[in-house]
């Protein structure tokens, strides 16, 4: 039978035969190849995320090749989670491959040190991550961010539940103290604030913690009417699990604000999911041609749907490579001028990269588990509450790309 | 009130950390040797227990078979290579169960993927206790009172039966117990496996409470070497009292200083170094 990790070990096989001779940054003919670097964590606690994300690169760059008629590959790079580690990849890939072109970086403090990269030596940078300043304070004319920033998440995850819960006014936070979390932390507290909502506490964590009941102990005695995960992968798992054994399902209402969608969603399974409000970048579900052409792919390539880590990857790789082929250059510059202001058919409707902070816009999901004898197919695990997108202004957002 | 469900709830992790940490201690005691594949033992008792509950299996067969499993595997892994490496220096037993470790992570991404997976509690004990606003899942005090048991019953056969009597000897002097006529190859194999297995039933054990995923080895191991440490090398009851001080500092500090509950552990295993370098209950 094939299921979703007979087809990650699989992936991992082709992934390493799509090696090409590399290009440098000049101009291309028609025929010549395109390769385009995948700094994902193949190794380490984000490892599923980074497989799942080759998977994706591969399936663009396969269709590229048909659709261009030129050879497009792609090359992972193993960045195991570590800024340090994803930052000499991506020296090596441009030293050695001259790969100028790179698509990854699942966690922020990664993607931060491999845009300035990037930068460094005139590549282009396209990301997944989410801290508010890759496209904000810290953001470059060489990197991109497909993912809706911290503020859009949530704006589109908190102030709906807020409207939908009215009842709900004690909230309780639990953030991981990194860059990431105070982004999230720090937008919802506005929010709060706004709203006239009660912040009846807050218990940070490290970014290595796995045991949260500690913190789960410290809401419970805060009794709050809503619970605000602010972790993200495994962490928010772990914090979700331990969280429904205490028994809060039943007490609160349980908001995970940055869900990695269906592969986190499998890994807990229904029953831990359902009634939980999950805040995420993408659904196979979403009615949207872009979205559909690709689970259509997905399911024709691998047997299976995709989901957030496979789709995000996906699309920068396909963003990436029709930039190159307009620009007929893998020039840093170049192509980061073809993909400054491009509308275009995405996964989650009509989406633009805005050209004042290479942020692309595109909507944000509050979704809700369902229960397991609601479900249509295995992977029917929510259902979508609402959408929208938010975003701060270049300016707001202190983006200055020079 | 807060506090008091802090310390319940830390005792908990407590001895949950006691059973992963025993093993690594009793297996340094009589063997000298540092293993550091004991994280990877931790997880494959829990992915033997999730994969026995996936395929439909109950939690009560799934759980001893699972640490029985890990306990064959284990001793079967003495036989063939560690005990080729006991005479060596400590720099080769961690380089070769830093290897193994890796080995068995990697198997298990094979087996069962990069994604984790949820073990659900069982029905007996699926629900929580509710004392005034404060709640606690029923799940974890039966790990308390079934670690408590299984401690007791350790000690007893560790202390007060003949088989301890010559596991200890060996831990004393291996030359004297074989002299005895004691095959001590065999008791080493015994109590490498039954250390590791000790490890995949805290494995199978924890797998409710934190689900499956393939690094979760990694921090099983760091927990272990912290709480035998603090203990003392060897030392079981070292290990018990160790076990339940990390637990209850890690939960209590999450009230008190939610962002230093690791560091807190941290800096009580350097103060135990600095102080008293045979950890609490280590022996001279």
């Amino acid at each position: 039978m094939i299921n979703r990790r007979r087809v990650l070990q699989a992936g991992a096989l082709a992934g390493s035969s799509l090696i090409l001779p590399a290009l440098g940054g000049r101009a291309f003919s028609a025929s010549e190849a395109i390769k385009i670097g995948i700094p994902v964590p193949i190794s380490g606690a984000f490892a599923a995320n980074g497989k799942f994300a080759s998977l994706g690169a591969i399936l663009a760059a396969e269709q590229a090749s048909k659709q261009f008629g030129r050879d497009v590959s792609t090359l992972d790079l193993d960045t195991e989670g570590k800024p340090a580690t994803a930052v000499r990849k991506v020296q090596d890939a441009l030293d050695s491959s001259g790969i100028k072109l790179f698509a990854g970086g699942i966690l922020s403090s990664e993607s931060l040190a491999m845009g300035k990269e990037a930068l460094r030596r005139n590549g282009v940078f396209f990301t997944t991550a989410g801290a508010d300043e890759i496209t904000g304070s810290d953001c470059n004319a060489a990197t991109f961010r497909w993912s809706v920033p911290t503020y859009g998440a949530i704006e589109q995850t908190v102030r709906p539940l807020i409207d939908l819960l009215p009842n709900a006014k004690k909230w309780y936070t639990i953030t991981p103290q990194y860059v990431f979390g105070e982004g999230l932390l720090g937008v919802s507290k506005a929010i709060f604030a706004e709203k006239g909502i009660e912040h009846v506490g807050n218990s940070y964590h490290s970014l290595t913690e796995k045991e949260f009941s500690g913190y789960l102990t410290n809401a419970i005695a805060a009794a709050p009417d809503a619970l605000l995960i602010l972790n993200f992968g495994s962490q928010s798992s772990d914090t979700l699990r331990q969280a429904v054994s205490f028994g809060l399902k039943n007490r609160m209402t349980i908001v995970v604000a940055w869900a990695s969608g269906l592969e986190q969603f499998e890994a807990l399974g229904a029953d831990i999911c359902e009634g939980v409000y999950f805040g995420a970048q993408y659904w196979h579900g979403v009615d949207a041609p872009g979205n559909q052409a690709l689970v259509k792919s997905v399911r024709e390539r691998f047997n299976i749907n995709p989901n957030y880590s496979l789709a995000g990857s996906y699309i920068l790789t396909k963003l990436l490579i029709e930039a190159a082929v307009q620009a007929g250059s893998t020039d840093g510059d170049k192509v980061a001028a073809a993909l400054r202001g491009k509308v275009y058919e995405g996964l989650t409707g009509e989406e633009t990269i805005r050209a004042g902070d290479n942020q692309v816009i595109k909507d944000y999901y509050l979704m809700k588990g369902k229960a397991k004898k609601d479900m249509a197919d295995k992977d029917d695990f929510v259902d979508i509450v609402s959408r929208g997108k938010s975003f701060l202004s270049p300016e707001a957002a202190g983006c200055k790309l020079g | 009130m807060t506090y008091l469900f802090q310390i319940l709830n830390g005792i908990g992790l407590g001895m949950l950390y006691f059973l992963l940490a025993v093993g690594l201690s009793v297996i340094f005691g009589l063997l000298q040797f540092v293993n550091f594949a004991h994280g990877a033992f931790y997880l494959l008792g829990a992915y033997f227990t999730y994969d026995l509950v996936e395929r439909g299996v109950s939690f009560w067969v799934a759980m001893p078979v699972a640490a029985v499993l890990v306990t064959l595997i284990a001793a079967a892994t003495e036989i063939v290579l560690l005990r080729r490496i006991y005479k060596l220096p400590h720099t080769f037993h961690i380089l070769v169960t830093v290897g193994l470790a890796l080995m068995i992570q990697e198997l298990a991404i094979i087996a069962w993927g990069p994604l984790g997976g949820n073990v659900p509690a069982p029905e007996a004990f699926n629900g929580v206790i509710i004392i005034g606003n404060f709640v606690y899942p029923e799940y974890r005090l039966f790990v308390i009172v079934f670690t408590a048991i299984l401690a007791g019953a350790l000690w007893w056969v560790l202390e007060g039966t003949r088989v301890g009597a010559v596991v200890r000897a060996g831990s004393e002097s291996a030359e004297n117990t074989a002299l005895l006529g004691y095959n001590t190859l065999r008791i080493n194999s015994a109590v490498f496996g039954l250390g590791a297995g000790l490890a995949g039933l805290a494995g199978a054990l924890a797998a409710p409470i934190r689900g499956v995923e393939p690094f979760m080895g990694l921090e099983a191991l760091g927990i272990a070497f912290i709480v035998v440490v603090i203990g003392g090398m060897g030392s079981y009851t070292g290990a018990l009292l160790a076990g339940i001080l990390v637990g209850v500092t890690q939960s209590v500090m999450a009230s008190l200083w939610p962002e230093g509950a690791r560091l807190m552990i941290y800096l009580g295993m350097a103060l135990v170094i600095v102080t008293m370098p045979r950890g609490l209950l280590g022996r001279a």
